[in-house]
């Protein structure tokens, strides 16, 4: 993970052409063969977390179907495989999992990953649209703020950083909702897509892209703030050191310099948090999707806890999981391209 | 009853009826809808409700309030009640009992169809009663059913076990989910879980399109349908927001047409109905009323005293929760019965009103005065969190309950937790909690209270333990008395002494909401509108 990175000054391996994309390919097995352990203990630690939870779906499903006898309940039991031990249960989960076979959602009476694959790609789409959004705004801001030091600029730059960090995200969006959608009618107050509009073809995808704008920027405004801050305590730290100060002395321009030389180091912290923050952008999704109606796995999970329909809970958790390695693979990737100087270990 | 009484007269909610109906209410800027002009017909309209989404469109047994909103709009009832109380045909043309009460003869409306084009057959109508009500949808009030058949092509007969009383059997027919469902769609299938719960084939005004799950259901309408020349729309959006912000700013942003079953906070009611653009109506709940309960666990044997249990409701300002917790949608809860039932509720009742006084007396005189630390007893108090006002109305009560010397330990559990604590662990002193009832007490209000109604792990049914041998046999009769009067009067009995035992009472009774855009006519005319067709509404320009 980005966490382990071997440091730079610290004796660096250096790895040039083909050794780089030997090294890269050891890197994925390494991470792969790491995940093996990793995805067994989040299904082992979730499973029993959630049988812990006091109530269980069966007890909702009868008060919700207001079924009154004992033997049809007795039944239901043992259809479900309530009555088997618990370590039965996770190791009959853990074997069907094997199988790819992530279980069946009987309150929806669907298969799990059918009701979460129905929800995935809208959760995918507002994770990658928001970080996207965060690493963007979070650099140009933090470099602005970085050559501007000490000015105006680098003020405004941290008054709004600090306004966005400290904005809860269910706030920050209904913000937006009253401001865009009902007072200015710019922008659609929730969904995915305009009910009855294009299904497929370009102007499905603007309409997309409408309905994304504002779960976007409510998402991906509070890590905004965060690579800005980091990019630009990055960025002067970068700038103090000797080969900078060699490349000014070359008689580079400014704005050379900083792009070419501070910049491409300065991204190494950001990238580092980008990984570690892949889980909590898709916690904060659960929120940003109740605000907006935003048809992804976050209302899925809120729907699931609270129905403790185990099966889809527990889909969504490994399902979940795997994203979350997948993105700190691909951000260990990209810091080794970053810094070619050094081989993950 | 004569078959003249239930017969159908079409379009009974039409414009003329509901207009006429129109009245003041109890809210300040509301007023429910007012067809103005000829209908307009074409169009989509978008609802929503305080709620979220389905587990499935349709659960033959119920699911709870959210399945029945989006399956109503798509399968239809033999009955339905009108909002003056009486019952008219939706799918039977009449229905009468025989002479000893003991089976209904139901005619069979001619001429409907299923959305898939087959014939609704009185085949429908037997499967429908015999395997869907009797073992999912009215499992509980069937108790007495002994069979169903169809002697002709347009006849259908139930017969029971003991006399039943007609107002029970009409308002069967109403039931929330006791639908008329296809056989040839659901014969040899787990009813439970047969695909076709997630696109429903019925015979309403709506034919259902699809399902985004995550976002809306889309209904279109039933060319076919029964009643000429309706709905009056082209289409029906079931929309889910989960967040009541989110719901108002859909509303205010013209996204979303209606809302029903308090769709948004109190606060924003009267913001959106300042505008001038929408109205909001506490009609259409009649036939489903909530309320928010106070119960006393019998097993706990200072509750097994009559004076305690009555101590606690007089300790509790119910006006204070109405104001304060609900903003003012709710009145203080006298009766097991609610105030809005017009053939059952009778304020000729013990009153528990607030009185600290008498509550402190009370105890006293139970053998529990305030000890030297001014407590005189303890007791744990669980507010169910489904609703998040229960939790804040807990709150209310330790301080009330402290003040009368009571200490309280508070606990707000969420939905699945406070199901087990209160009904199959019994893990509670007293629980504050939530009913729907319709008019027909028995069985919905009744197993509250009758011994019969003690079923461990048994949702919403008797989960305090109250056992009286009175009680069971006043409801026993309650049951099976035919005269109209003598059964109110049983019905009465029974109030009262509930009320005086208390071990379960609102504290207060809900006043749900629509809130609907001008634009939308001809709604919250159906005294249980949530589960009603929507067949005549529309929108104006």
């Amino acid at each position: 993970m980005a966490g382990e990175l071997a440091s730079p000054t610290a004796s660096p391996r250096i790895t040039r052409g083909s050794s780089r994309r030997v090294a890269a390919f050891r890197l994925l097995r390494r991470r792969l063969i790491q995940a093996v352990p990793l995805m067994l203990g989040v299904v082992v630690i979730n499973f029993v977390l959630i049988q812990l939870a006091p109530g269980s779906f069966l007890e909702l499903m009868t008060a919700e179907n207001q079924v009154s006898d004992p033997a049809t309940i007795a039944l239901l039991r043992k259809t479900y495989g309530l009555d088997d031990p618990v370590w039965l249960q996770l190791l009959k989960y853990i074997w069907a999992l094997m199988r790819f076979d992530f279980g069946f959602s009987y309150r929806q009476n669907i298969p799990v990953i059918d009701a979460i694959s129905v929800h995935l790609p809208a959760t995918l789409l507002l994770m990658i649209s928001s970080i996207t959004l965060a690493l963007a705004v979070g650099i140009a801001a933090g470099v602005v703020a970085s050559m501007k030091v000490r000015t105006f600029w680098d003020t405004l730059v941290s008054v709004v950083a600090m306004f966005f960090f400290a904005a809860p995200g269910f706030w920050l969006g209904i913000m937006l909702i009253v401001l865009f959608s009902v007072k200015l009618g710019w922008l659609p107050v929730g969904g995915m897509a305009t009910i009855g509009g294009a299904s497929s073809g370009f102007t499905a995808v603007l309409d997309i892209l409408h309905h994304l704008l504002l779960p976007t920027l409510a998402l991906g405004l509070f890590y905004a703030a965060i690579y800005t801050r980091v990019m630009r305590s990055s960025m002067l730290e970068v700038a103090q050191l000797d080969f900078v100060r060699t490349a000014r002395a070359k008689g580079l321009s400014r704005n050379r310099v900083t792009i070419s030389h501070v910049l491409r180091n300065a991204l190494l912290p950001v990238v580092t948090i980008l990984g570690v923050q892949m889980g909590t952008v898709l916690a904060g999704s659960v929120v940003i999707e109740s605000v907006f109606s935003w048809p992804g796995v976050g209302s899925l999970l809120f729907d699931s806890v609270s129905s403790r329909n185990y099966p889809v809970v527990l889909g969504i958790m490994v399902l979940g999981s795997l994203v979350v390695i997948a993105a700190n693979i691909a951000v260990d990737l990209v810091y080794m391209w970053l810094d070619p100087r050094i081989e993950i270990r | 009853m004569g078959n003249d009484r239930y017969r159908v007269t079409r379009r009974q909610f039409g414009v003329g009826v509901f207009g006429a109906g129109v009245v003041a209410t109890s809210l300040a800027g509301v007023a429910p809808s007012r067809a103005q002009g000829s209908p307009k017909r074409g169009g989509t309209l978008v609802a929503t409700w305080g709620g979220g989404e389905p587990q499935a469109c349709y659960v033959p047994a119920g699911g709870g309030s959210s399945p029945t909103f989006s399956s109503s709009k798509l399968f239809e009832r033999l009955g339905s009640r009108t909002m003056d109380g009486k019952f008219q045909g939706e799918l039977a043309e009449s229905w009468k009992p025989s002479a000893d009460f003991k089976s209904y003869t139901i005619k069979i409306r001619k001429g409907v169809k299923f959305h898939d084009g087959k014939d609704m057959t009185t085949d429908d109508v037997v499967y429908s009663i015999g395997e869907i009500w009797k073992k999912y949808s009215a499992a509980s009030a069937l108790t007495d059913f002994s069979g169903v058949e169809a002697p002709d092509a347009d006849t259908v007969v139930m017969t029971f076990s003991k006399p039943i009383p007609e107002f029970f059997f009409s308002s069967l027919l109403c039931g929330n989910v006791n639908y008329i469902v296809p056989k040839h769609v659901y014969a040899g299938s787990d009813p439970v879980t047969n695909p076709a719960n997630n696109a429903p084939i019925g015979t309403g005004p709506w034919k259902f399109k699809e399902w985004v799950r995550g976002s809306h259901f889309e209904y279109v309408k039933n060319d076919a349908y029964w009643r000429k020349d309706m709905p009056y729309m082209d289409r029906l959006i079931i929309r889910y927001v989960r967040d009541p912000a989110g719901r108002a700013a859909a509303m205010e942003a013209g996204d979303i047409h209606i809302g029903v079953f308090n769709p948004v906070a109190p606060p924003d009611i009267k913001r959106l109905t300042g505008t001038g653009k929408f109205v909001a109506t506490p009609k259409g709940y009649e036939e489903s009323v909530w309320s928010t309960t106070l119960e006393c666990n019998m097993r706990n044997p200072v509750f097994a005293k009559r004076e305690v249990r009555q101590a606690m409701f007089h300790a509790v300002d119910r006006s204070f929760i109405a104001k304060t917790v609900y903003y003012g949608y709710a009145r203080p809860g006298t009766s097991p019965i609610y105030s809005p039932n017009k053939e059952f509720f009778t304020s000729d009742t013990y009153k528990t009103g607030f009185d600290p006084k008498k509550a402190a007396a009370l105890l006293d005189a139970a053998g529990f005065p305030k000890k030297a630390d001014g407590k005189r007893f303890a007791v744990n108090l669980l507010a169910a969190g489904w609703f998040t006002e229960n939790g804040k109305i807990g709150a209310y009560v330790k301080q009330a309950l402290e003040d009368a010397g009571i200490a309280v330990n508070l606990s707000v559990p969420d939905r699945p937790t406070s199901i087990k604590r209160i009904y199959t662990d019994y893990d509670f002193d007293m629980a504050i909690s939530n009913q729907a009832n319709p008019s027909e007490p028995v069985p919905s209000t009744t197993q509250y209270f009758t011994t019969d109604g003690i079923k461990k792990g048994v949702p919403f049914r008797n989960a305090n333990g109250y056992s009286n041998p009175e009680v069971d046999a006043l409801v026993e009769k309650i049951k099976v008395e035919t005269d109209s009067a003598k059964r109110k009067e049983l019905v009465f009995q029974f109030e009262k002494i509930i009320t005086v035992e208390a071990p379960l009472l609102p504290l207060v009774e809900l006043e749900s909401i629509t809130v609907a855009s001008t634009k939308v006519q001809n709604h919250s005319n159906d005294p249980n509108y949530l589960a009603a067709s929507w067949y005549d509404i529309w929108l104006a320009s």
